[in-house]
């Protein structure tokens, strides 16, 4: 007997799950591959690293790890390493800005201007690390001094009681001011960039409005493009944070394993003593890594 | 000819009052230009000057001379031909790293730039916050289990266990920059070739792909670049026994474990190509790759 509905005619075939979702599940299987792939290198790894942290050689679950690490100044590298993104922080936000603004506007130059501000992203981590090395050397000296010497700024340390060479790494906040400048130079770049993108979405009307109504230059920057850039600084201070927090080869170089931070004492580890006790330090890295990252998710969600 | 023609007319009329030139601001402005750019460039000049001038005037001395107080080819010739530098297989191990990063990139992020083209917002959202992330956790908590690994799986310190860790910084900026320009393409184009008859992977690669030809040589560039700079996972991934990619070589230099003066050579040979590079692609560092696609 054929099957027939109400009207008399056949009835429509019935969609299969392929044909009604077709439209939905090919394109995620084309992102299958790059999720895998993330998968089984960053996030493994990354889970990994929490269990041998909790590990030794011969034990299967032990904290020794974290109070072996506490004992060895845990806190202090957490210091140093808090102490350097703080300052990474002010001086490549403050430097991006004032850059993002005179790029805002048109003078002769300018792409010469924003051709030069980029040109660190050109240096590898390593060179720059190298050569701000030779400008604040841990021998005393460099060309640091050179430059305090040529500019007659020498004359004026000399009164504030201070005398040539300078050892630039041998006091643990100058070392790490010296990493900051080394580190806000590679980096600023990017938040220039991004910063710059930002900029491109205020309108200029706005500033016209603004204008009108009497509002100078500070005021402007004040009230308009602070507002307006807000949500990239926000994000850039989160992309930028974590990554100061993940500071390695340029600190190393520079000022080797003393002032210590994080990411350096992970690898003195891992070479001195092995797995284990490394992946205790790599936690608390991931750890406050993860508390940047968690604020990107929560913030760029609430974006949407 | 008609006096006042349209021609003439043409002309902007004078303005009432010449801007001034030199006011306070501007002398402000420029005052600020030039300290940026000497704070940009001073590094980058003393490269160049410890590359060619006697170490012992830039090195070996507590207070260095700022000008090229002697030129010299000795620093690259010892650092590129001197006995034992491992410049050489160095370099190559870099190329063939670079490469196949870059290579990869494409590979994978194209695929994946597409699809999240075509899912719906939450989940595209979802899927690249996760690349995003990705960006975010430490190489080196990451490097050191993959090395493991790939200690067992006999791999170590091979251009295929670099490569595929340094993967992981250029796919997610890659799969941002591939997503904008599928993105910027009109969806019609695809309906079109799909009506035509062209399967889906004859419209992607037939008539999706000729058109973003530009962001895909982006794309590969900037991978490229990626891997040719990045220097963690190349550390903790060499193997000593056969050879580190030039970034290793320069870290090892300059930390006691090698001659400086090669440092200094690779530093110059390494240096050169990328800044060549990031000035070719300056329009293509877009601030929405890199804060995905953060909107004002």
């Amino acid at each position: 007997m054929a099957v027939v509905d109400r009207n008399g005619r056949p009835p429509a075939p019935v969609a299969t799950f392929w044909q009604r979702h077709k439209a939905r599940i090919v394109p995620f299987l084309f992102v299958v591959p790059s999720l895998v792939y993330v998968g089984y290198f960053a996030f493994y790894p990354a889970a990994q690293t929490i269990v041998y942290s909790f590990q030794t050689p011969i034990l299967s679950f032990t904290t020794y790890n974290y109070t072996a690490s506490v004992q060895l100044g845990l806190y202090t590298w957490i210091g140093n390493t808090l102490w350097v993104v703080l300052g990474a922080l002010a001086l490549q936000f403050g430097l991006a800005l004032a850059i993002a603004s005179i790029l805002a506007r048109s003078f002769r130059g300018k792409s010469v201007f924003a051709t030069v501000a980029i040109l660190p992203i050109g240096i590898a981590t390593v060179v720059a690390g190298y050569v701000f090395s030779q400008i604040f050397p841990a021998t005393g000296g460099g060309y640091a001094d050179s430059v305090i010497t040529a500019t007659g700024l020498n004359h004026l340390l000399t009164i504030a009681g201070v005398s040539l060479p300078i050892y630039w790494t041998h006091t643990v906040p100058l070392a790490l001011a010296t990493v900051v400048i080394a580190d806000s130079w590679k980096n600023t770049s990017l938040v220039v960039i991004i910063l710059v993108a930002g900029y491109a979405t205020i309108p200029k009307a706005l500033y016209q409005a603004a204008a009108v109504d009497g509002a100078g230059p500070f005021r402007q920057f004040r009230y308009v493009t602070l507002p307006g850039l807000r949500n990239f600084i926000v994000m850039a201070l989160l992309i930028r944070g974590a990554q100061e927090v993940n500071i390695f080869q340029l600190a190393y170089i520079m000022i080797g394993s003393y002032p210590q931070l994080l990411t350096v004492q992970v690898y003195t580890l891992y070479y001195s003593t092995g797995i284990y006790l490394a992946s205790a330090v790599s936690t608390v890295l991931l750890g406050i890594v993860g508390l940047f990252i968690v604020l990107v998710i929560i913030i760029g969600g609430r974006g949407r | 000819m008609i006096v006042g023609s349209p021609a003439a007319d043409a002309r902007p009329p004078a303005p009432l009052y010449k801007r001034p030139v030199f006011t306070f601001a501007n002398i402000g402005l420029g005052v600020a230009i030039v300290v940026i750019s000497i704070f940009f460039l001073f590094p980058i000049y003393i490269i160049f000057l410890i590359a060619f001038v006697p170490t012992k005037y830039t090195l070996f001395t507590a207070l260095p001379p700022l000008y090229p107080v002697k030129l010299t080819w000795d620093n690259l010739t010892a650092g590129l031909y001197g006995a034992n530098s491992p410049f050489l297989p160095s370099m190559y191990l870099s190329l063939e790293v670079a490469f196949f990063v870059g290579f990869l990139a494409l590979a994978v992020g194209i695929p994946t730039a597409y699809g999240l083209s075509r899912l719906g917002p939450r989940l595209a959202y979802g899927i690249t916050t996760v690349l995003f992330i990705v960006n975010m956790v430490p190489s080196i908590t990451i490097a050191i289990p993959i090395s493991v690994q790939f200690i067992k799986a006999g791999l170590y310190g091979s251009w295929i266990s670099i490569g595929l860790t340094q993967e992981l910084l250029a796919l997610p900026v890659a799969v941002f920059l591939l997503l904008g320009a599928f993105q910027g393409l009109p969806r019609d184009l695809e309906n079109q070739a799909r009506v035509d008859g062209a399967g889906l992977g004859r419209t992607i690669y037939g008539s999706l792909i000729p058109l973003i030809v530009p962001a895909l040589v982006a794309a590969f560039l900037l991978s490229w670049m990626l891997s040719w700079d990045e220097s963690t996972f190349a550390l903790i991934l060499y193997n000593p026994a056969t050879s580190a990619t030039l970034p290793v070589n320069i870290f090892l230099a300059f930390t006691g474990r090698g001659i400086p003066a090669n440092g200094v050579a690779f530093s110059v040979i390494a240096t050169i190509p990328v800044i060549l590079l990031t000035v070719v692609l300056q329009r293509y560092l877009k601030g929405e790759d890199l804060a995905v696609g953060v909107r004002g």
